[in-house]
């Protein structure tokens, strides 16, 4: 009866004009979350590097092959790269400076063996779990993780061999061992796969493995730094990428077009967020002027309720439920709505090539609960204080 | 319950000059079950006096006094229980809702207080031969009737003081006396009182006491 008498008798023009308004608002807002969330996650799982890093070396030009131009970076070249605003951190990696082999140690896979190369990096740049990636004098297995290539060409042999290939999760339940040297001495350690990288063409092993190794086996000078790790801000790619142009340097390429393109769409949906955001903002106000406008129409229903005796709790109960069940159906709608968009612009994303995880994002569903709490204590509010601004009228 | 004045005065009406009689700037009681008649001219302040007592206005001096409670120390909670189940009102405005029935029009004041009961809601109704009234929206019917509507509503609900503005103001004496002996008859039920605010004392009227504005 009482929802009879307050919203019945409305004018709905402005209340649909407002639903629009919020749909456009929610979709779009679901939609940028959605994709910013997704283009930051993009090809997390098959990086062990941490976010906006790369690895870089000189070019090598004909200058340099005559040893006109040097390959390697200097201590000082590194600190001031450190200087740059747009450069979080930097570091040398460091290689092997001995002889190492690499070779199966499994009874179910046929002797496969190798010289190898293997690095380190600084644990800060790398993006593993910390209890798989350490090692210590004494520890039965080193860590290690290999360059994909690598696997394709242990699959080569494997099929070679007429025995079946290897999955990557195979590949890291099986036994391999490193034997290192310095030619005179040698020693044998286990080793074991903890992950696979497309981003590093070596071996990589913990720093403490390599200067256990280097101490023991090193031959000569200490190895030169030709490789090293930096660190880019967030957002700031561009700036490094010319930087990098402008002093010869270079990383490998796919690392290059991921991280651009990570910079370029994901700074669109940034700019598309901003506009949900406003957009959301400014429908969630127009809803909020037009409960304001039905409480108006309502005044001398809602006065009257009050001078008969209704609390102005129930009442402002009564507004605050009629309009949390309007905007649980735009929100509704506006997640249908991402569904269907979600669907094409998958579409549009793989015919390019590249596949994302299509679960719907967390921080998706995270800004349409915070969009409904912010919603819900703004009607609330205004709801409350219009109608105990009538009580003692 | 007791109401008492003790040197109420409003604000708009400080400027007049009211005599040593009057309500206003004094202190009267309204005894508990007691029948009071609230006799002025234009301008006095009888609606002044009703939203006074309803707690609709805060803008006068002095104290008013229920059961021995200043009502300014009333919270929400303390003035909706008074004009839910203590004191019903009709208003001289009346306060029906026009785009409503009638019967929905004591539905909505039923529902607030529980006591709704169709067939006495209907009696009434029928006994002030309004009868075919029952399911007409209030805004078509005429001011006499909708007054009549007024009455069954704060009729219909619970209450220990009927407060009444000017309430038989578009009545002929005939529907006056009905509508009166309708108010005395459940006044005796409920042991209530009632203050009737009036331009002048009328004879059908029948009160214990009269109050002067």
């Amino acid at each position: 009866m009482i929802k009879n008498l307050l919203f019945k008798y409305q004018e709905k023009r402005q209340l649909v004009i407002a639903l629009i308004g919020a749909l456009l608002g929610i979709t779009f807002l679901i939609s940028s979350v959605h994709y910013l969330d997704k283009i930051n996650q993009y090809g997390e799982d098959s990086e062990i590097l941490g976010k906006n890093t790369l690895i870089l070396q000189k070019k090598v030009t004909s200058a340099s092959t005559m040893g006109l131009t040097k390959t390697d970076f200097t201590e000082k070249e590194i600190s001031k790269m450190k200087l740059e605003t747009f450069i979080e951190d930097v570091k040398p990696v460091i290689s092997n400076n001995f002889r190492v082999w690499f070779e199966t140690n499994d009874p179910y896979v046929p002797t496969f063996k190798s010289d190898v190369f293997i690095q380190a990096v600084s644990k800060e740049f790398l993006d593993v779990k910390s209890d798989k990636w350490h090692w210590k004098e004494g520890e039965k297995f080193v860590p290690m993780i290999m360059p994909r290539d690598f696997l394709v060409m242990l699959n080569t042999f494997m099929n070679a061999s007429g025995i079946p290939q290897v999955s990557d999760d195979l590949a890291m339940k099986l036994k391999f061992r490193l034997r290192i040297s310095d030619g005179q001495k040698e020693e044998w350690v286990d080793t074991k796969i903890i992950g696979f990288t497309n981003e590093i063409a070596s071996i990589l092993v913990p720093e403490n493995f390599m200067e256990y190794a280097t101490k023991k086996f090193a031959q000569g000078d200490p190895g030169k730094i030709t490789q090293i790790m930096v660190a880019g801000k967030e957002g700031e790619f561009g700036k490094l990428e010319t930087y990098m142009n402008e002093r010869g340097l270079e990383s490998k390429n796919s690392q290059v077009i991921v991280s651009r393109l990570k910079s370029i769409v994901g700074t669109l949906f940034a700019v598309i967020l901003v506009i949900s955001i406003v957009a959301v903002f400014a429908s969630g106000l127009v809803l909020i002027q037009y409960m304001q406008l039905v409480l108006s129409h309502n005044k001398y229903e809602v006065r009257t309720l009050l001078r008969l005796g209704m609390h102005p709790t129930a009442i402002t109960k009564t507004f605050f439920r009629y309009f949390l069940i309007v905007f649980i159906i735009v929100l509704a709608a506006g997640f249908s709505f991402f569904i269907l968009l979600k669907y094409f612009v998958d579409e549009i994303f793989q015919s390019g090539g590249i596949y994302m995880n299509e679960h719907i994002s967390f921080l998706a569903i995270t800004s349409i609960f915070l969009t409904f709490v912010i919603f819900a204590l703004a009607s609330y509010r205004t709801a409350k204080k219009e109608v105990f601004s009538l009580f003692n009228k | 319950m007791q109401i008492e004045f003790n040197k109420v005065l409003p604000k708009p009406l400080a400027e007049i000059d009211h005599s040593t009689e009057s309500l206003w700037n004094s202190k009267v009681i309204f005894i508990s079950g007691k029948r009071i008649l609230l006799n002025a001219s234009s301008g006095k302040g009888k609606t002044t006096f009703v939203h006074t007592l309803m707690g609709l206005r805060s803008d006068f001096i002095g104290d008013i006094l229920v059961d021995d409670k200043n009502s300014k120390s009333f919270n929400i909670d303390k003035w909706v229980e008074l004009r839910k189940s203590i004191i019903s009102v009709v208003y001289q405005d009346l306060q029906l809702f026009p785009q409503l029935t009638v019967e929905e029009n004591f539905k909505l004041k039923a529902e607030l207080t529980g006591s709704f009961n169709s067939e006495v809601a209907f009696e009434k109704l029928d006994y002030l031969r309004l009868k075919d009234k029952w399911n007409q929206k209030c805004g078509v019917l005429s001011m006499g009737q909708q007054q009549r509507v007024a009455i069954v509503r704060a009729l219909i609900q619970p209450f220990q003081w009927l407060v009444m503005d000017e309430p038989f103001s578009h009545l002929d004496n005939h529907n006056a006396d009905l509508c009166m002996q309708l108010i005395q008859n459940r006044c005796d039920e409920l042991k209530a009182g009632f203050i009737l605010t009036t331009l002048d004392a009328k004879d059908n009227l029948s009160f214990d006491y009269e109050v002067k504005l």
